[in-house]
This record gives structure tokens, C-alpha cells and sequence, in this order.
């Protein structure tokens, strides 16, 4: 198997760093940035899904060591206890963010996202129509509960970001990020909980968002990311393009 | 428990079926606790981690793509990146990805390329072809989940030394089991 060459145009380095993440050998913050780009580059999340299918037979070796009992309880009531707040019922007093469904359609936007992703990016990026407003569709799935359109005025720098599933937001924030190139994720701010709104990009940030560029959402503790990097799912993500 | 039945009990968890779950748990922690304690040398740690581990199981249930990976690498993935994260972060090493990488040139030997069959060799056949203490340290990486540091130590070589060692043996064995 080949993969397609990666946007980096370095497939030998790109074999070595998704070697080295499935080795374990990177840093907290490098892992991280491997995991969002394996959201958004597909070729790349198949060299790491490689990697991990061949070193998986040094665990042939390991021997088995059952764990105490009590393990598969605690794990059954965090879960199952959980579940049972999932229900229609408590989702209408836990709210919207509390909701099992939803956090089941957040995870598979995040999967089909990552293996769409290819696809969405070169459909967005053959219609290269001049004219104004830069907009980018952030999406996972249609059958997933989340998407966005993101919609940027850089006569004035800001970006109005529509979620389309979104109602009442509790507890969790969604922050949007810029991604350009393989350069770490930066925030471009919390995405105002009512679910629709504007964002003022900040001045030194508005020179960078262009064609090409990537726009992600990523799910977050109230407030933002406490660390100043994506630390929740990476919910929707999309290539900006000029319409 | 055949590969076939892990990966049977894993479509069931999806469809949130509890007895699948706890089936799939009993069949295959022994084997994701080993590992743990393995990486994280600490037994209540271990634990923790495995609690953790299942979760996610459950709630990532519906992304395991049957045929694309063999379930119990899928699973020990999930167990692996718990337990590296947690001690990346007990023990935090340098960042590394921006840097410049040694890497040497691509030079696939042709009369071992002749040798070899259309279906690509295992990871095994390839690990022979690595000078044996560079095989050895993959391999402590991956099973102990040691850091570059600490394999420098082990090997009592240099830190890019070390570094050096892993990515031309990572390399390698990417074109070994190409050919």
C-alpha cells in the first residue's frame, strides 16, 4: 500500500512521526498535534493506522494479567449510570450537552469526518470561483447533529460562525480554530453559547485567514480550552474557499 | 476466543448491547491491564487507566471498521495511547516534531527486494534485518513505552543519538515491509 502523498510533500518524515506516535515516544503536545492532523489528513491517519497494525504483534509476548474484579463494576456504573441520564428524560433536565444522543453524534461526526474529510476538502477546493465572501462549510456528516457554516468578512475581520444543529449549550464551549499548514491549531475564540454569533478575529490573526486555510471546532470545557490547544474531540473541520 | 468473535463482540458493544460489553471486558483485559501496568509500572494506576480504557471502548464502539485492523490492535491502541498519555504527562519530554529530522537516504537493496513476496513480510522478519540493539529499542519503546531519554540511557548512547537510531529503524522497517 502507497499512501497518497501527504500535503507536507515529506512522506519519509511523515512515516517516522506517525512511527514515533504509535511508539510513544512523543511529547503530550506532539501527540496532540498528530491526532489533529490525523482528523483532518487522511493519508496521514492511515500510515499511524498502519504503524499500530504491525507493532501490535510485540504485545504477542505480553502475558495476560486479569485484573481484580471490582474493575468491570466501576466501569458498568460510570457507564450505565450515565445511559441512563441519556435518556429523553434527562436530557430535557440535564440539557442538550448532557445528552448521551448527542455525545454519540459528536463522536461519529468526528469519525466520518476523518474519513470524508479528503473528499469534502477537494470538492471545496475544485470550485475556485472568484469573488468575495470567504465561507467555509465545517461539517462531519449529515446524519451527524453537528454542523457549521462559517462565514468570514475580512472587510471588518469578523467571522460569523452558524452551528446549525445548535440549541441550548451548557457546561461545554465550542472554540473554533485555525489550522494553516502543519502549524499548531490556533484559537480564533469561543464560539458564543447561544449558538450563533460573531467572532472578532484578532487583528494579528486576520492576515492568515485565507483560501486554503483550515477551520475546525473542537468541543471544550466552559469557557475554552484551559491549555490553549484543542483538548476536546475536533467536531468539524473544513478548508476556507473563496465563493 | 477467535479474532472473528472480538470483533463480533465489538459491533454488538456498538449497537449498546451490555452483555456484549461486559463479554468483550472479560475476553480481553487481561491482555489491556497487562499492557497498562507494562507502561505505567504502577498496579492502582493501572487500574484507573483501565477503567478509562473501557470507556472509551464503549464510546468509540461504532468507529471500529471490521477488516481494516485487526480488533485486538484496535484495542490495544486505545489502551497504549491512554497509558502513554498518561505518563507523557507524569513525565513530560521535549517537543520534538519541528525539528529537523536525520533521516537517511532511501536505498532499498534489490537483491533483497527480489527475495521478497508480493504480500509484503512481517514486522518480525523485518525487526531481523535491524542491527539487534536498535531492534531492541523499538521494541522497549513500544512495549515499556520509554522515552527517547530514557532509552539513551538504557542503551548508554546520546539523546539524538537514540533519536537517530528509532527513525532510520522506523524507516527501515516501513520499506522492509513494503517490498
Amino acid at each position: 500500500m502507497t499512501p497518497q502523498k501527504p500535503e507536507s510533500g515529506d512522506f519519509r518524515r511523515d512515516e517516522v512521526i506517525a512511527g514515533e506516535y504509535v511508539l510513544g515516544v512523543l511529547s503530550v503536545d506532539d501527540r496532540r498535534r498528530v491526532e489533529a492532523r490525523m482528523v483532518l489528513d487522511r493519508s496521514f491517519a492511515a500510515m499511524v493506522g498502519r504503524w499500530q497494525d504491525n507493532l501490535s504483534s510485540f504485545e504477542d509476548e505480553v502475558e495476560p494479567i486479569a485484573p481484580p474484579t471490582r474493575v468491570l463494576s466501576t466501569i458498568e456504573r460510570r457507564l450505565f449510570a450515565e445511559a441512563v441520564q441519556g435518556t429523553p428524560a434527562g436530557a430535557a433536565s440535564g440539557g442538550f450537552w448532557n445528552s448521551l444522543a448527542l455525545w454519540r453524534g459528536l463522536t461519529l461526526a468526528a469519525v466520518i469526518g476523518m474519513a470524508g474529510l479528503g473528499t469534502i476538502n477537494s470538492a471545496l477546493l475544485s470550485d475556485p470561483k472568484i469573488a468575495s465572501p470567504l465561507v467555509a462549510e465545517l461539517s462531519g456528516d449529515g446524519s451527524a447533529s453537528m454542523n457549521l457554516f462559517a462565514q468570514y468578512d475580512g472587510e471588518n475581520g469578523t467571522l460569523r460562525v452558524t452551528p446549525v444543529a445548535a440549541r441550548q449549550t451548557e457546561e461545554k464551549s465550542l472554540e473554533l480554530w485555525l489550522i494553516v499548514g502543519d502549524t499548531p491549531p490556533q484559537s480564533l475564540g469561543v464560539l458564543p453559547q447561544t449558538g450563533n454569533g460573531e467572532i472578532v478575529i484578532a487583528p494579528e490573526l486576520r492576515a492568515k485567514i485565507g483560501e486554503g486555510t483550515t477551520l475546525a471546532v473542537s468541543v471544550e470545557p466552559f469557557g475554552g480550552s484551559p491549555t490553549g490547544s484543542a483538548t476536546g474531540p475536533v467536531i468539524a473541520a473544513g478548508k476556507a474557499r473563496n465563493r | 476466543m477467535t479474532i472473528d468473535d472480538i470483533s463480533t463482540l465489538i459491533g454488538r458493544v456498538s449497537l449498546r448491547d451490555r452483555a456484549a460489553f461486559s463479554e468483550l471486558y472479560k475476553n480481553t483485559s487481561p491482555k489491556l491491564f497487562a499492557i497498562c501496568i507494562r507502561i505505567l509500572r504502577d498496579r492502582n494506576e493501572a487500574e484507573e487507566a483501565l477503567q478509562e480504557i473501557y470507556i472509551k471502548v464503549w464510546q468509540r464502539s461504532d468507529r471500529y471498521a471490521t477488516g481494516e485492523t485487526s480488533p485486538m490492535a484496535w484495542l490495544s491502541a486505545i489502551a497504549r495511547n491512554h497509558a502513554i498519555d498518561m505518563i507523557r504527562a507524569r513525565k513530560p519530554v521535549a517537543n520534538t516534531i519541528d525539528e529537523a529530522y536525520d533521516l537517511a537516504d532511501s536505498s532499498p537493496d534489490p537483491e533483497k527486494s527480489a527475495l521478497n513476496s508480493a504480500e509484503g513480510r512481517r514486522i518480525d522478519t523485518c525487526m531481523q534485518q535491524l542491527d539487534s540493539d536498535r531492534a531492541d529499542a523499538v521494541r522497549k519503546a513500544y512495549v515499556e513505552g520509554l522515552s527517547y531519554q530514557e532509552l539513551a540511557e538504557l542503551f548508554n548512547v546520546p539523546l539524538n543519538t537514540m533519536r537517530t537510531w528509532l527513525r532510520r529503524s522506523l524507516l527501515k522497517l516501513r520499506e522492509c515491509m513494503d517490498q
